[in-house]
């Protein structure tokens, strides 16, 4: 007998072709190869038949399990190609998340060692998603080969053979995936910097790089997610039995059974996860729980979908008189072996749908809203900012003077004189000195630092053209970011002064939105305050890093009628005539900047996480997409045989229909509606994260949240019915 | 009193692009007595599938008609069909069609689900009939959990639940191995003596065996039948094998 000979037989075998084949050469196996492979086959014992010729044949039976493993890859082609193009694309991601989190060019980038550090954060989640999806779809593609596998044994091949066709499989997909993952995913790298390069309006560097330590890693991590993946396969081939292969469908199923504990552990993470995402006040703790909040919730998300769903039906089957209703018998049944089955593909709906909604609507937000932060940033047009009170008015002149020069005119101009400290928070007190600090938790430190500035109250009157009166005891305070509920506030090298009132409105320098803790502003009575507390900072900062340091400013802005290139201009004679006059000791040190000048840095940071945040989001909705996919042709084909016994009992076509339908979309609303809820709850602390970055619009991110969710509602529901059109083909067929 | 009439029944499949007509049945009438019990013989291919259908209102007659307790099939609306199932005919299965996704309780009750009944209701229907098959143990289990020979006593069951007029069995012993299908053939035997009729398409001599009446179907038309008369289940075994042999050996009519 010859292996050759086999080759085009057991080549043919399709997937869905399998029973047909099947008939076949069983009809027709009276040829002694058949029997002979037959007969070893069924012990599981192959080599024995190929005992006499094994040595000889050794080389060309390696090749055969390739070739098989080619012909399984290409046969099941429908179900094969689009788990390659997610390994591909995963492989693809992976590489653009370790190339971009570890590129010196956007490292480079104002804010960009903060916007690694979010994407190396970031990464650790794209990880964990990476090995579930792979995993669930992989899971898929052996279900659907149980039958083609059943066969082969039957005909002969050992599990240790099938074993080996599916190493072979392995290594195919391994190759293809990384090898054409890593291809794109050098492309895109230099295509990802140029678009982010192009929504920042920045410059683009030219050159081109490949990380080869992203390209290692990367190959690394895939190959261990594939050889858990075959391991995983391996371990169902060893424990099944070759008839239950064949016949795999036909065995009735258990019935799920769902885990009270996990259940309760799910719905118990998730309440905790909500907790923290609402209870959280400060924008840096925000930061710190987050990606904490994120797992929680994704982790719950999946035991409530594989868990608590079933037992939800389970609850609901012993309410008799619910339950043994025409329309909740079949669909309460159903839907628990659906939840069985697709729970963790349901689950992972839900967190990718709520990943991309929280990421790509902060995302778009941030971008949105980048000219008001810019703004917010830098109150004018030119700002000149100088060390100390002394000379501040040669300061204003030059300025001033310049401008006129220039025949530009100023407007709004905004001056006055101010103390910038950070301090430790007490509840009201505020302590200057750090080394005064015992015993504190690090972690729940970061959370009270608060950014100080003082301004004299006349200097506040002048700017708002307010008259407000100060005792010597009292102050105004005006938040920036976080609270401040006292009475009294305290400063402990300092003293204490009775807070009088809260400002609604201060047309700030915008400094406090460069920190990321809490910031506010305090109106003194009299500029000797300030004074005071800027020789407490310089002593501080004398006994702690041993140099002077002048905390106390003096800020001078100003809005023109002039464009961007006259502004550059304007911004370019102060800056050297700023230069000669602190040479001349006219003026302390001073600094000048023009807005146009720092938006470029500006919206590299924010079009930067843009662009990274409708990549990932696009990915994700692409891993939405396939799974629904997936689930829609696994579920047809299991449908489709109830359909015919619901039919033949006594249900209309049409009642059978309505009630799948009905399921279905049960089904597909659950993870939009848990996720529309997921999303409610992240809003607040992506609130409070995007303050970090500037952005202290709450309703535009509420207005973009709701516009995403619309938007990806209507995707959503578009890409039900079309899947949901193969899965009625599948049912209908066979009905 | 009759209570299925069965007249000159066609059934022409036509292939997608109505290329090549195939005939299932040619002429096939007959009629069932209330308290009958009817086996239909044939071998593959003869037709008695698509009968089963036709009888079940699964799939319509090209030409022909038929009346169950008089009344015509092809006069009741589509969305009819389904209840008048529910309401008249029971159906026992090769391949059993128990639902994996319901315990082996919820399967027999599922009849009466579709038709509304309350569950108190569904339950005294239950009992009797549990007992009866020797199920009354296995209720609480699934499907997977119990045998060929179990789960085809809970499909009867199914049956019978909707006290129908008629049982229609589609080779309900074609999965079973021998002691299984003895113990449904005594079954089936036992339920037809208090009067339920039962309509039985196979192509096992001994399944037939046990029937009052046995049909023969040959390319689509009824060829030959046999009454049991008094007749033991052995004689009647003898003289369908002697039936089939004409059959196969080329006894044609023509």
């Amino acid at each position: 007998m010859s292996i050759s000979s086999y080759r085009p037989e057991l080549g043919a075998s399709g997937g869905q072709r399998v029973s047909k084949f099947e008939q076949k050469n069983i009809d027709c196996e009276t040829g002694s190869n058949a029997a002979e492979l037959r007969g070893n086959g069924n012990s599981g014992r192959v080599d024995g038949g190929f005992s006499g010729s094994r040595a000889r044949r050794s080389g060309r039976r390696g090749s055969l399990y390739l070739r098989l493993a080619l012909s399984g890859i290409a046969k099941n082609g429908r179900t094969y190609l689009p788990y390659l193009l997610t390994c591909a694309g995963m492989v693809m991601m992976y590489y653009l998340f370790l190339f971009l989190s570890r590129d010196p060019y956007v490292a480079g980038m104002r804010g960009g060692d903060t916007l690694q550090s979010m994407l190396q954060l970031g990464s650790g989640v794209f990880l964990v998603f990476i090995v579930i999806f792979l995993f669930y779809t992989n899971s898929f593609l052996v279900r659907n080969r149980q039958r083609e596998f059943g066969l082969y044994n039957i005909l002969g091949m050992g599990k240790r053979h099938l074993a080996r066709v599916l190493v072979w499989e392995s290594a195919l997909v391994s190759l293809i995936s990384l090898a054409a993952g890593l291809f794109c995913g050098i492309l895109f790298s230099k295509l990802g910097e140029l678009w982010i390069v192009r929504v920042i309006q920045g410059d683009a560097s030219m050159d081109f790089s490949v990380d080869a330590g992203a390209v290692f890693t990367t190959c690394a991590l895939f190959l261990a997610v594939f050889t858990l993946i075959l391991l995983k396969a391996l371990f169902t081939l060893g424990r099944s039995k070759p008839v239950e292969l064949l016949h795999s469908s036909a065995v009735g199923e258990k019935p799920p059974k769902g885990n009270w504990l996990l259940a309760i552990i799910g719905f118990a993470m998730l309440g905790a996860a909500y907790y923290i995402a609402v209870s959280i006040e400060d924008p840096i703790s925000a930061l710190v729980v987050f990606f904490a909040a994120v797992a929680m919730v994704i982790v719950s998300t999946y035991l409530l979908f594989i868990s608590g769903s079933v037992k939800l039906c389970r609850v609901l089957q012993r309410r008799k008189r619910y339950y043994y209703k025409a329309n909740h018998f079949v669909s309460v049944s159903s839907m628990m072996y659906r939840m069985k089955r697709n729970g963790a593909g349901l689950a992972s709906i839900c967190v990718l749908s709520t990943m991309v909604l929280v990421m790509v609507s902060a995302v778009t937000c941030l971008y949105v809203g980048e000219e008001d932060s810019l703004i917010t940033r830098y109150p004018r047009q030119i700002e000149l900012r100088s060390d100390g009170y002394e000379g501040t008015e040669h300061v204003a002149a030059l300025a001033e003077e310049t401008a006129k020069e220039f025949g530009v005119t100023q407007e709004n101009v905004l001056a006055y004189r101010y103390v910038g400290v950070d301090s430790f928070m007490q509840n009201d007190e505020a302590i200057l000195n750090y080394a005064n600090l015992e015993g504190t938790n690090p972690i729940a430190d970061m959370a009270k630092v608060m950014g100080l500035y003082f301004v004299p109250i006349e200097d506040y009157n002048r700017v708002m053209g307010a008259q407000e009166t100060l005792a010597d005891d009292e102050v105004l305070l005006y938040m920036v970011k976080g609270e401040f509920p006292y009475d009294t506030f305290k400063i402990r090298e300092c003293g204490n002064w009775k807070v009088k009132g809260q400002v609604e409105h201060f047309t700030h320098n915008g400094d406090g939105y460069s920190l990321l803790a809490k910031c506010m502003f305090v109106f003194v009575p009299d500029i000797r305050v300030c004074n005071e507390i800027g020789d407490i900072a310089r002593q501080i900062a004398l006994e702690q890093f041993g140099r002077e340091l002048d905390t106390r400013y003096f800020y001078y802005g100003f809005d023109t009628d002039a464009d961007e290139k006259a502004q550059k201009e304007l911004w370019e004679k102060l800056w050297d005539r700023r230069y000669e006059a602190e040479n001349a000791e006219e003026i302390p040190h001073t600094t000048v900047t023009y807005r146009e000048g720092e938006r470029a840095m500006f919206y590299g940071l924010n079009g930067g996480l843009f662009v990274l945040g409708v990549l990932l989001g696009s990915v994700f909705l692409l891993a939405t997409v396939l799974i629904m996919y997936y689930k829609q042709i696994t579920e047809g084909y299991e449908d489709a045989a109830r359909f015919g016994i619901m039919r033949k009992v006594g249900m209309t076509k049409r009642e059978i229909r309505g009630s799948i339908r009905s399921q279905m979309f049960t089904v597909f609303l659950t993870p939009l509606l848990l996720s529309c809820v997921h999303t409610m709850f992240a809003f607040p602390i992506v609130q409070k994260i995007l303050m970090l970055l500037g952005l202290l619009d709450g309703k535009l991110l509420l207005c973009v949240m709701l516009a995403c969710f619309l938007v990806f509602a209507v995707f959503y529901g578009l890409v039900y019915l079309a899947t949901s059109r193969a899965y009625y083909r599948i049912v209908s067929g066979t009905a | 009193m009759e209570i299925l009439a069965v007249n000159n029944l066609k059934k022409i499949y036509t292939t997608r692009f109505g290329g090549n007509q195939v005939q299932a049945l040619a002429n096939v009438s007959f009629k069932v007595e209330e308290g009958e019990y009817v086996a239909i013989m044939g071998e593959s291919g003869s037709g008695k599938t698509t009968l089963l259908n036709i009888l079940a209102a699964l799939d319509t007659p090209t030409a022909g008609q038929v009346l169950l307790d008089g009344r015509d099939l092809a006069h009741i609306r589509e969305a009819e069909k389904a209840q008048f199932r529910r309401d008249n005919l029971g159906f026992v299965f090769q391949e059993f069609n128990l639902l994996d996704t319901f315990s082996i309780q919820d399967n027999i009750f599922l009849p009466l689900v579709l038709a509304g009944m309350h569950y108190r209701e569904m339950e005294e229907r239950l009992t009797p009939i549990a007992k009866k098959l020797g199920i009354s143990d296995l209720l609480k289990k699934y499907p997977y959990e119990i045998s060929g020979g179990q789960k085809q006593r809970v499909a009867v069951a199914r049956a019978l639940i909707t006290h129908p007029r008629l049982i229609l069995a589609d080779e309900p012993t074609g999965a079973l191995d021998s002691r299984a299908t003895d113990e449904l053939l005594r079954l089936f035997a036992s339920i037809n003596k208090e009067g339920q009729t039962i309509l039985m398409v196979t192509h096992s001599v001994k399944a037939a065996s046990h029937a009052g009446r046995v049909l023969f179907i040959k390319d689509g038309e009824v060829f030959h039948q046999i009454y049991r008369g008094v007749s033991t289940d052995e004689q009647l075994y003898q003289k369908i094998s002697d039936t089939l042999t004409i059959l196969a050996t080329g006894g044609d009519r023509r």
